[in-house]
């Protein structure tokens, strides 16, 4: 019976918790906090998902939720942004331009 | 009376002051640098003694293995990222907080 | 069922739930970034805690697939979307 009450508390918990998030991340402007909201949302989705006794769909959640779309909106937002402003960063792209263009120079060179 | 039971119970009580002391940190501190570190050790350690008490709990030698392997593989991702982060934030030219 | 396993669960859980006003407020997008990895941790250890309490044995794979896809995110954070905007702390 105790074991059963403390369980229905981490229930009602993480329902709070979950709703919360939602709710800020629904009415978050900044993009890049909406997409953490969303990150740590599918945490704690997953865990809702084992609350309910269905592990299997807490596994892909977490596969999906944690580890594909987090990273799938992060560089989304890299490349809407860019789109946007044209802001100067240091990413991988520029690295890869700077290689380009030293491979150019060593092969006049030759 | 001490049993295998009690002290992994021991060891996963003795776990969840370093999860408080992180999320503390996490509220507290003034910098990313410091912030960085409250996370990314105090956690670890708890993580640490709570898999501990959970393999002094455990059925079998299976369970333990499994336990140990994703305690390393919490290690490596989180220092993993923690040097990225700090390393990176060097290189934007953000400032260790000084007193 | 264990009462102390889910207990313990239960103080992570408000201790995620804390770590979510770093995420709301947090100055720069490395602190809300870093707190999600925080809750991978957490999360983590609240699987493996239920995984006792509840007595199923299958939650060790999903807390070994978290622990397998926490850096996934951090590191994408870094090498694309952290640009020098969103780095500048606020004085």
């Amino acid at each position: 019976m105790m074991s059963y009450s403390i369980l229905t508390v981490f229930d009602i918990v993480l329902i709070s918790t979950l709703l919360w998030l939602a709710w800020k991340m629904l009415r978050s402007e900044d993009i890049f906090k909406a997409v953490v909201l969303f990150i740590s949302f599918g945490l704690l989705m997953a865990l809702a998902w084992v609350r309910m006794r269905a592990p299997d769909v807490a596994l892909a959640e977490a596969a999906l939720g944690a580890g594909l779309t987090g990273p799938l909106f992060l560089s989304a937002l890299r490349r809407m942004e860019r789109l946007h402003k044209d802001e100067r960063r240091v990413d991988i792209d520029e690295e890869r331009k700077s290689d380009r263009t030293l491979d150019t120079k060593q092969k006049e060179a030759l | 009376m001490i049993t295998l039971d009690n002290l992994g119970i021991l060891c996963i009580v003795m776990g969840l002051p370093f999860f408080l002391t992180g999320t503390v940190g996490l509220l507290r501190f003034p910098d990313i640098y410091t912030r960085l570190h409250a996370l990314t050790k105090a956690d670890n350690v708890g993580l640490g003694l709570i898999i501990l008490g959970l393999s002094l709990q455990a059925d079998n030698l299976f369970t333990v293995a499994k336990l140990i392997l994703i305690w390393i593989l919490v290690l490596i991702a989180s220092s993993a990222s923690c040097h990225l982060v700090a390393r990176s934030a060097m290189q934007k030219n953000i400032h260790p907080w000084v007193k | 069922m264990s009462y102390l396993h889910i207990s313990c669960a239960l103080i992570i859980l408000c201790s995620i739930a804390a770590g979510m006003i770093r995420i709301l407020s947090g100055p720069t997008a490395a602190d809300r970034m870093m707190a999600a990895q925080l809750f991978g941790t957490c999360g983590v250890a609240i699987l493996l805690l239920l995984a006792k309490g509840m007595d199923t044995i299958v939650l060790l794979d999903i807390a070994l697939v978290f622990a397998l896809l926490a850096a996934l995110a951090t590191i994408t954070f870094v090498r694309r979307a952290w640009h020098e905007q969103s780095g500048v702390p606020r004085r």
